[in-house]
């Protein structure tokens, strides 16, 4: 039997379809013989009394998550999202800089450094990767922080407003498609296989309603994952072999047959009746590796 | 071994600009020297080129991470065998009150702050501390409780101008984290010292004399270095 203690915020709650993934879990240990608890910011302090920590919140170098995923890690405990995949994913130029080391195939990406905002600079990007670029900021998540500019002036508004907080940016082709694979991976093996797609006549899938602050996602469809595409599958992991054995979630484009991945993502979504509708077992494979 | 710095620094070892360095491939043992590691800023971002080239790197990505983020310093430090005091990270000032009496110091945890600490000696200063430290309740602080007095000093390769148990946590604080250049925040009491907490050094805050101790530790570094390359 293991003491499981799942780090959650409050917000983790607000979704219907989180808190009942998050109830699934439980249920799962428990069936399992485990003990689940969950686990929130004033019961920090309590780390030592478990054997495995899974964290939910939103994980960063900068948030709480991270000192609760580095404090297990330190006292010996088996952790998911371990504090070097929180690291590496957080920061999305860490991640490329891997890519590039290790020839993971992934969308067209450059650089750009807070002294290098000058108009030479800018023509370069724009020849490179031609028109329109993406912006991304370092701390992505959520479809938030990235940007698209067609125009110089476009480019040094947003770049500049992300520059308040990273001293380095990436810049990456546009490339529009309906839909962005995700394949969920623990242990190097794929664990889910979904589509997300894109809302009407966006390109991100989840994106600002004009003049609202609210958001809209698209749709996710889940595919069982013994039928989704071997190249795919193989892309994926090939990405998570640079970071490490934990949960990841991988975004990748399908360009003309070719597989590219977008990013890797620790901490990856799981939200009942979308990640784990083809693939129920998700929630058992992942309390195993925690009880392990 | 190669020195990447955007200091003015005499040294007849090959030196780059953290620019330079970002768009290069060059291999070895790599001194990053920054007056501010802060997660996301320049200094931090030579550390990842370094780690991800392949080479020994100081310091290190973990450290600078784990070393601004006060329960990680504290409890990596107590690991090493360094003096710290009982700490609890939260949010709740309820929970403050409930296991430590005043007066407290307060440390935030978000690596944005340069102003380090806060001193609360009663419950309304707690107050305002957690609210102002944690952004709005954005994030948790760390709180330990104050027993003796505060000491903020400057630490260069881990000499600093006091002597005794404040300069031998110094010393173990650079053993453990092998930050360069940063500013420490010791808690001494009865003869004893207890490290506090650790924050970036502002770049006016860097004098001549400092950087003479920079140059002979990049000197003793260099002779290391070769022996690391190979």
């Amino acid at each position: 039997m293991a003491r499981i203690a799942c780090f959650v915020e409050k917000y983790n709650f607000s979704d219907p379809k989180e808190a009942r993934a998050l109830e699934n879990f439980r249920r799962v240990a428990n069936a399992r013989g485990h003990v689940f608890d969950f686990m929130f910011r004033e019961a920090i302090s309590e780390i030592p009394k478990y054997d495995a920590v899974f964290i939910r919140a939103t994980t960063d170098p900068l948030f709480t998550a991270y000192v609760v995923s580095k404090t297990a890690w330190e006292l010996g405990l088996k952790v998911i999202d371990d504090p070097e995949s929180i690291q590496i994913c957080g920061n999305k130029i860490h991640l490329y800089d891997l890519f590039n080391k290790h020839d993971v195939p992934h969308i067209p990406t450059v650089f750009l450094n807070k002294d290098e905002m000058h108009h030479k600079r800018f023509l370069e990007i724009f020849e490179d990767l031609g028109k329109p670029v993406v912006v991304k900021a370092p701390y992505t998540s959520f479809s938030r922080y990235v940007e698209k500019v067609a125009c110089e002036t476009s480019f040094r508004d947003v770049a500049k407003r992300y520059f308040r907080k990273s001293d380095v940016l990436a810049v990456q082709s546009f490339m529009p498609t309906a839909f962005d694979w995700r394949v969920g991976v623990l242990n190097r093996q794929v664990l889910y296989v979904c589509k997300y797609m894109m809302p009407k006549g966006r390109w991100k899938h989840g994106c600002k309603r004009r003049g609202k602050p609210t958001f809209v996602w698209g749709r996710t469809f889940s595919l069982n994952r013994e039928n989704a595409p071997l190249g795919l599958k193989n892309v994926a992991l090939r990405a998570c072999d640079v970071i490490g054995h934990g949960l990841y979630g991988v975004d990748i484009k399908e360009v003309n047959g070719r597989y590219v991945v977008v990013e890797v993502n620790d901490n990856p979504s799981i939200y009942s009746g979308y990640e784990d509708y083809r693939n129920k077992d998700l929630y058992g494979k992942i309390i195993d590796y925690l009880a392990d | 071994m190669l020195v990447v710095s955007n200091i003015d620094l005499t040294t007849d070892l090959p030196k780059m600009k953290p620019s330079a360095f970002l768009k290069s491939s060059v291999k070895g043992f790599t001194l990053n020297l920054d007056t501010d590691y802060r997660y996301l800023k320049t200094g931090y971002y030579v550390s990842v080129h370094a780690e991800v080239l392949g080479n020994q790197v100081i310091p290190s990505t973990e450290s600078i991470i784990d070393a601004s983020r006060t329960p990680i310093l504290l409890l990596k430090a107590s690991k090493a065998g360094i003096p710290t005091l009982p700490y609890l990270m939260t949010g709740s000032v309820k929970q403050i009150t409930t296991q430590f009496a005043f007066p407290v110091v307060v440390f935030a945890v978000n690596p944005f702050s340069y102003e380090g600490y806060r001193i609360a000696s009663n419950r309304s200063s707690l107050y305002r501390a957690v609210k102002s430290l944690s952004m709005n309740y954005k994030f948790a602080v760390c709180v330990q409780p104050l027993r003796g007095e505060m000491l903020s000093f400057k630490s260069i390769f881990g000499k600093c101008d006091y002597a005794g148990e404040v300069a031998r946590i110094s010393e173990r604080v650079y053993e453990t984290f092998e930050i360069p250049m940063c500013k420490l925040h010791v808690q001494t009491c009865e003869l004893k010292a207890y490290l506090c907490g650790l924050q970036p050094l502002r770049a006016e805050e860097v004098f001549a004399t400092d950087l003479e101790i920079v140059s002979t530790e990049i000197f003793r570094l260099s002779k290391k270095g070769e022996h690391l390359v190979g």
